[in-house]
């Protein structure tokens, strides 16, 4: 059995009245790849959210590797996670090879003294070879060229695999993925999933975002279905393909035992 | 080619100009003053650049700071006896402290309303400084001021001159450096993207907290040369004008690199103080001039003059 990576227990996310996420756990195993998938609005990138820490869980905690995990998104992304966004979050005026580079400084950059420390050294030194190189093994990876352009030159697709890229630079325990193949083209989407192998390849694990449960399921080795801010499946991902819950929430065809309780979570 | 220095490039355009500058100015003490004066604009300019174009933060309290590095000048010279080199070293101490303090107390403001409060909190600095007599000599100031002397030896005006352009140079060489660096990296793409800076494991308000100490620095630093130069320092010394200038200033050199805020020092005092043809209107000129470059040539002159560059290059080879 290998080593429990990550664990989140009674993951839940209000809004005011509205449950986004509601007591959703898992377990994350040492070079597993769970998907995660649902219908727009499921909870989805919440659930990323309150893992990767850009938003607070209202009630539920995590561990990672036995460690709780909580706190500021830095303090998460230092213990080992790192993730890319449903929109590109990229440094729209710097290059490609800067984009790409983020991960990699922004872990020597992580402590108050470090960024002290890191100003006087990067205009001392500006560049080095270690990083140049980190770089363009990153770009064959992920087959990206023209690492001179600014990334506002990019389409979509290729923001992704940038974003992609620059997570993997972290070298994180942990990657969190959303939605990384909207808007991306063959090559895209071949060179995510080398990224994916990678990570697995390192005992590391993935966490994959999709809407489409077709492309994800022949590259997870796990599926959890949110619906409506609910796990309403987690496992195999052929189990999942035929279940009735995945019947129930991508065709609409009513399982008689669910429809009781299955009203919109709202609490006034 | 592969091998140059990062930064080199900029550094020799610099250099140059600052040797011809030099040149020109000789022994006329009018020039003399034009350039420290210069230095000090460019100085101020070079401090807001890292946080305002680099982090994305603008701030407005850059009086204050130059003011602070300023009285550091006056204090030590008027109240110690201790080297006035040291002025140099406490002024941008203290500066980059009262940044972060400051940085702390606006740490949830952006845009207009981070530069709203500190443009109030620069005005209460200036009425601190009248108001507290015992301490800053109130609206008179200081006056008289030591000269610096080094074992002995006692620069000349125009070797503070010079001393100033070479601040000026080194300062915007090494910022260069840092904007190409990976802390630059960081803290430029802090600018777009904050949330993938905050998960890739750097806090973006302690980062704009560093990038706004060591512009407050670098603007202290500026602030401690004028006031040695001008051998007083009052309340009135550095105004809001130095600080509405200080923004603009990089938008007419270019804002790619820091160059483009020492070249826009250069012109804005050039237009404002030194332009014989119109020399009451020359901030009017200024003003006109800010308007157009930002409509025809949104890069700046340095922005321009490398597309130029590119242009010509292109066609050559």
């Amino acid at each position: 059995m290998a080593e429990t990576l990550l664990v989140g227990e009674g993951l839940t996310k209000r809004y005011g009245g509205v449950t986004a996420l509601q007591d959703v756990s898992f377990t994350l195993a040492a070079g597993e790849i769970l998907g995660l998938v649902g219908p727009n609005g499921a909870g989805k990138t919440t659930l990323v959210d309150l893992i990767s820490g850009a938003q607070p869980a209202t009630e539920g905690a995590l561990t990672l590797r036995g460690q709780r995990l909580a706190g500021p998104a830095a303090r998460r992304a230092k213990a080992g996670l790192a993730r890319t966004f449903q929109y590109p979050q990229l440094a729209l005026e710097l290059s490609v090879a800067d984009n790409l580079l983020l991960g990699r400084a922004a872990r020597r950059h992580g402590t108050v003294w470090q960024m002290i420390a890191g100003a006087f050294a990067g205009a001392l030194r500006p560049h080095s070879t270690a990083d140049a190189e980190a770089v363009r093994a990153l770009a064959d990876e992920l087959g990206i060229d023209g690492l001179d352009r600014p990334a506002g030159d990019l389409s979509l697709g290729e923001q992704r695999l940038v974003e992609v890229g620059r997570a993997l630079g972290q070298d994180p325990l942990v990657l969190l993925l959303d939605e990384p193949f909207a808007g991306s083209d063959a090559g895209g989407v071949h060179g995510i999933v080398e990224v994916v192998r990678t990570v697995q390849r390192r005992g590391h694990a993935v966490i994959l975002v999709d809407h489409n449960v077709d492309l994800v399921a022949g590259l997870v080795d796990r599926i959890m279905l949110l619906d409506r801010g609910r796990a309403v499946f987690d496992g195999e991902p052929r189990a999942c393909l035929d279940s009735p819950q995945m019947q129930q929430v991508y065709f609409g065809v009513a399982d008689p035992a669910e429809t009781e309780e299955d009203v919109p979570h709202v609490v006034s | 080619m592969k091998q140059r220095v990062p930064g080199s490039v900029g550094l020799i355009c610099g250099v140059v100009v600052a040797a011809l500058i030099l040149l020109w100015v000789g022994a006329d003490g009018y020039r003399q003053t034009l350039v420290t004066t210069t230095a000090t604009y460019a100085l101020v300019a070079l401090g807001m650049y890292v946080p305002y174009l680099m982090a994305g933060s603008l701030s407005m309290a850059y009086g204050a700071y130059a003011g602070i590095g300023g009285y550091a000048v006056g204090l030590l010279s008027t109240r110690t006896g201790l080297p006035l080199v040291l002025a140099w070293i406490a002024g941008p101490v203290v500066a980059a402290a009262v940044a972060v303090l400051l940085g702390l107390a606006t740490r949830r403001l952006s845009g207009f309303f981070l530069a709203a409060v500190t443009l109030l909190f620069g005005m209460a600095f200036t009425a601190l400084l009248v108001d507290a007599e015992g301490l800053s000599g109130g609206s008179g100031g200081l006056g008289s001021l030591r000269k610096l002397n080094f074992f002995g030896w006692e620069p000349s005006h125009y070797q503070v001159v010079i001393g100033s352009v070479v601040v000026v140079c080194g300062i915007a060489f090494l910022l260069d450096r840092l904007r190409m660096s990976p802390w630059g990296v960081v803290v430029r793409t802090m600018r777009d993207a904050p949330r993938a800076v905050e998960a890739a494991g750097v806090r973006v308000p302690v980062m704009n907290l560093v990038a706004l100490a060591i512009g407050a620095a670098i603007a202290a630093v500026g602030g401690g040369l004028f006031t040695y130069s001008a051998g007083s320092v009052t309340p009135d010394t550095f105004t809001l004008n130095l600080v509405f200038l200080a923004i603009f200033m990089p938008l007419i050199g270019g804002s790619a690199t820091p160059w483009g805020a020492v070249l826009g020092a250069v012109i804005a005092v050039e237009l404002t103080l030194n332009f014989p043809v119109i020399e009451t209107s020359g901030t009017l000129i200024l003003a006109l001039g800010v308007l157009v470059i930002l409509l025809l040539a949104p890069q700046g002159v340095i922005g321009y003059a490398a597309r130029l560059a590119r242009l010509v290059g292109g066609r050559r080879g």
